[in-house]
């Protein structure tokens, strides 16, 4: 995909038009539009973030600092689950690195990686904001808090049998 | 003013400072890495802690304004705690490898480690590293070792108006990164390892090469520019090793050329000793064997005088009295940009300093590549964006500035006399009109509606013109300069105190030549063809290379193959090629001086470093050649030059007296008789011939310096490039094309670019395309001879 193939429709731009009217000034609408990039493309390539700054008016920098400061966006495309687990000081505390390590060997990939089916990707993250659930894991967009080995092992399991169906 | 104390000492600042400036100002010390006087405040670093009487904790000073009254304490057993855990934490990733980084001495985490650190870190796990990215040629990358004081982030936006570093990921992953690999586009790239606290941005150039302490450091002036920047120079022996900005100047920065071009000093194509050619190739000889081939050439022949604006002004006064005492009646030419020597209404300088123009109400930007031709004006410019005032410009070519320009008028250089006209309409509409509008606007008959975006901004109280290299070097420039000026005079814009006509000189010490070679002045021009139709025996060259320099490079090489030529200077550039003498001139690196840039300011170099070869002060060069040539010399020291410097200009005397360095301002020469009216145009060829200034190319030094060559390449364009309606309306496209002018038909590569102004042939490579600089109009034609 280059900057000329990966485009907001027509309606998007028109959503994002009246977005920025609502704020001081387009920098402001950036988190947003982002978040519909990410539900357009399901990632948001280089080349989205650079069409994005040129919609919104913006260095291509300022746009790949929110991009790269949040965890929810994802520069690379995902399985359909992505289990976020955040092994920050409170979940650390809580055992979040033993069951990252665990969640590894259910789903047989090492941190960072897709599951061959395309269904799951692991991940690290920083401080999910719900330390008093240590540990969390972020499923899409769902938080799971003190999570065990157990409770996430028959959460993949049921996606498994489900066939990713949601 | 509000009133503090400052560890019990009572000290008064302006209201709104910060507690930081306070202290800076008061010279007690407070350390800080995030902070830069020049920069906007970020308060990240935390180091800048004080104590404020009555505040339940540390203040961090850099971000909190002074209140009247208020007690601030920089010293204390909590303060020195603090700090420690501050060094602490910042050093906790740091890869502590100051014996093989070449920051260690000028350091300020060394010192502040050192200063307020524990001797001991408690931290044992494992450290994390970064990976390094690619900034160019100049600057080299060592993350690791980044504290994240975001200092580049904030120079590369605000200062560069590149805002192309930023700061990438958070917490524990947080590193600093450039946003393409390989490119650093800023012309201002090699401040970034002065801005940065930390080893992490080095000066790659002199990366792995010397260590502070080894260097001694010569003060001295830039000359790359009209700027004239404060530069210290720094060498290892008799080896220049870099230069850098000095500390208190009008601008804390410098720019790329006038900091790479160092490499140049040890280039190859210096002139080290006096040559002279035998055989057909120049050969080493020593001085009397130089001087008898002068003689040979010169004593009693008809010479043209041609030099170069770079000298230092007493370089320059020697020239003259070297042409006093020889060749009395001989002409000389100085400027190798000017194609109409009338006098100007306002002759080349600017009125006003760059904080003026930084101030004033408006600024309009009338034909000129400012980014490329004066940096840190360009500068001063994004700043005033940044405050909000607006910068406008009227040119052949959007020229890239990194900044927001808010009214941009794209024109070709013919469309000059009807901007004029059509401002000067408009302001006459509102009143405002001066004696000579008349017989301006009688003489020409176009209309151009740029002129709304002159006429809009003459309306305001202050107005600040910079009136650069389209009008300087048009055929009709004293034409149009007199116009400029009428429509100043009309808007209140001409009297002192508020006179912002700004012209902007081709080089330094411009207001000097002026004054100086007032009458002897020709254009360069004129004096090749006098070579080349035999009027003259042999041409005299100080200093500059009008063949890979300037307007005439054509006319050059004829004149140039036709009679001997003797070269004095610290470089050769292409002469080496023509000349049938060389002698030897000490680079501005080696000389004690005095230079003027384009504001008036003057500046005086003291402390040179030791020549390199055999090669002498110019004034001494000059002497030594009156003297050989019988005649008698004028001067024999540079205190008796200097007197004969005062006779042209008694505002110099000051700035040689120590005692007082900032002598007034030079001012540029009004000419209040110059009424030059607007020519009608004699050609018929269609296009308008523009030429690029590139600050990696121009100039015999920036050629011979390899980094500034490296740096060209990375910026370069094609060879010729026009708009693509240009070459749609004739049916062709980019490519092999024959270029039809003056000089015949030649054949170029011809690109396109919709930054040019339609119905403009913008010479981007010099070199290539250089000799089509002679003209002023061309025509395309068809494909390929
Ligand atoms: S690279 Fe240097 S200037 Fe930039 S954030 Fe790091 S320490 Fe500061
Ligand atoms: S701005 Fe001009 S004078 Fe200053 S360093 Fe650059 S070239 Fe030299
Ligand atoms: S530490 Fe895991 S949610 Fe805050
Ligand atoms: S200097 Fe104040 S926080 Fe960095």
């Amino acid at each position: 995909m280059s900057a000329d193939t990966v485009r907001f429709s027509e309606e998007r731009l028109a959503e994002i038009a009246e977005l920025v009217k609502r704020y001081p000034g387009p920098q402001s609408a950036l988190m947003p539009v982002l978040y519909m990039a990410q539900e357009d493309f399901g990632y948001i390539s280089m080349d989205a973030q650079k069409m994005i700054a040129e919609v919104l008016g913006l260095r291509l920098m300022q746009v790949r600092e929110v991009v790269t400061f949040y965890t929810m966006f994802k520069e690379q495309p995902t399985g359909k689950y992505l289990l976020e687990v955040c092994t920050n000081a409170g979940c650390m505390l809580n055992g979040a690195y033993e069951l990252a390590d665990h969640m590894c060997g259910t789903l047989g990939i090492r941190m960072g990686e897709t599951t061959p089916d395309g269904l799951f990707t692991i991940a690290e993250v920083e401080c999910a904001g719900a330390c008093g659930g240590a540990p969390v894991v972020q499923v899409n967009n769902i938080y799971h808090e003190k999570a065990t080995p157990a409770s996430m092992d028959a959460l993949i399991t049921q996606v498994r049998a489900d066939g990713g169906v949601e | 003013m509000t009133q503090l104390f400052i560890n019990d000492q009572e000290v008064d600042v302006t209201p709104g400072t910060s507690i930081l400036e306070a202290c800076r100002q008061n010279d007690v010390d407070v350390p800080y890495f995030c902070y830069h006087p020049e920069l906007s405040v970020a308060a990240n670093c935390r180091m800048c802690l004080v104590e404020v009487e009555g505040w339940g904790k540390p203040a961090a000073s850099c971000c909190t304004p002074v209140s009247e009254g208020m007690k601030v304490k920089t010293q204390s057993e909590t303060l020195a705690k603090d700090r420690e855990m501050m060094m602490e934490y910042l050093l906790i990733h740091h890869p502590l490898d100051c014996p093989v980084c070449d920051q260690g001495g000028s350091c300020k985490l060394q010192d502040y480690t050192v200063e307020h650190g524990a001797s001991k870190g408690r931290y044992s796990e494992p450290k994390r590293a970064v990976i390094n990215y690619e900034l160019g040629p100049f600057v080299n990358t060592c993350m690791t070792r980044c504290i994240h004081c975001t200092r580049c982030v904030r120079f590369a936006d605000e200062v560069a108006g590149t805002g192309d570093i930023g700061v990438l990921n958070r917490s524990d992953h947080m590193t600093i990164a450039g946003i393409v690999e390989g490119a650093l586009s800023s012309e201002l790239s090699g401040n970034l390892p002065d801005i940065c606290p930390v080893g992490a941005l080095l000066d790659k150039p002199s990366h792995d090469v010397s260590r502070p302490w080894e260097m001694t450091s010569h003060s001295s002036t830039c000359i790359q520019c009209p700027n004239g920047c404060d530069i210290s120079i720094e060498s290892r022996g008799d080896q220049v090793m870099r230069i850098v900005p000095v500390d208190g100047s009008p601008e804390p920065w410098i720019c790329d050329r006038g900091r790479y071009v160092y490499d140049a000093f040890r280039s190859d194509n210096r002139i080290l000793s006096p040559m002279v050619r035998q055989d057909g190739a120049l050969q080493s000889v020593d001085w009397s064997d130089a001087f008898d081939r002068t003689i040979d050439l010169l004593k009693d022949k008809k010479v043209g005088i041609l030099f170069s604006s770079q000298w230092s002004v007493e370089g320059h006064v020697a020239i003259s009295l070297m042409r006093d005492a020889l060749f009395p009646d001989a002409k000389v030419a100085f400027d190798l940009h000017r194609r109409d020597m009338r006098p100007f209404a306002f002759e080349e300088g600017l009125a006003m300093t760059t904080s003026q123009i930084e101030a004033a109400d408006q600024v309009v930007i009338l034909g000129s590549d400012l980014r490329q031709r004066l940096p840190l004006l360009m500068q001063r410019l994004r700043k005033r964006g940044r405050a909000g005032k607006p910068v406008s410009r009227i040119g052949a070519m959007n020229y890239r500035t990194n900044m927001e320009i808010g009214r941009d008028a794209l024109i070709r250089p013919r469309d000059w006399h009807g901007v004029i006209a059509r401002a000067m309409e408009q302001v006459s509409e509102l009143g405002k009109t001066a004696a000579g509008f008349d017989a301006w606007l009688g003489a020409v008959s176009d209309r151009h509606e740029a002129g709304k975006i002159l006429a809009d901004a003459l309306i305001s109280d202050s107005c600040a013109l910079l009136v650069g290299e389209e009008i300087r070097s048009h055929e009709d420039a004293a034409s149009l300069i007199h116009g400029v000026d009428l429509l100043m005079r009309a808007c209140g814009h001409a009297e002192a105190g508020n006179d912002g006509r700004n012209l902007i000189p081709e080089g330094v010490n411009a207001q000097v030549l002026s004054a100086v070679f007032a009458d002897a002045r020709v254009s360069a021009g004129d004096i090749f063809a006098a070579a080349s139709a035999g009027e003259l025996d042999a041409l005299i060259l100080i200093g500059s290379d009008p063949v890979g320099d300037g307007l005439f490079p054509s006319a050059a090489k004829a004149a140039l193959q036709k009679v001997p030529l003797v070269q004095i200077g610290s470089i050769s550039g292409e002469m080496a090629d023509y000349a049938d003498v060389q002698l030897p001139a000490a680079a501005y690196s080696e000389i004690e001086g005095t230079f003027v840039n384009m504001e008036g300011r003057v500046r005086v170099a003291t402390n040179p470093i030791k020549s390199l070869g055999q090669e002498r002060p110019l004034w001494k060069v000059m002497m030594r050649l009156i003297q050989v040539m019988g005649a008698e010399v004028p001067v024999v020291s540079l205190d008796e030059l200097r007197s004969a410097v005062c006779q042209h200009l008694s505002a110099l005397s000051d700035a040689w007296c120590v005692s007082n360095q900032d002598s007034a301002l030079i001012a540029p020469n009004r000419n209040r008789d110059a009424a030059a009216l607007p020519k009608a145009r004699t050609d018929s060829f269609e296009l308008d011939v523009v030429s690029r200034y590139s600050m990696y190319r121009e100039g015999m030094w920036a050629r011979a310096s390899a980094l500034l060559t490296e740096a060209g390449e990375l910026n370069a364009l094609d060879d010729v490039l026009v708009h693509p309606d240009t070459l749609a309306a004739k049916g062709l496209s980019a490519g092999e094309l024959v270029v039809k002018s003056f000089l015949g038909e030649q054949c170029f590569n011809i690109g396109v670019r919709e930054d040019v102004t339609p119905g403009v042939l913008f010479i981007a490579k010099r070199g290539v395309a250089g000799d089509l600089s002679d003209v002023t109009a061309a025509s395309i034609d068809g494909g390929a001879v």
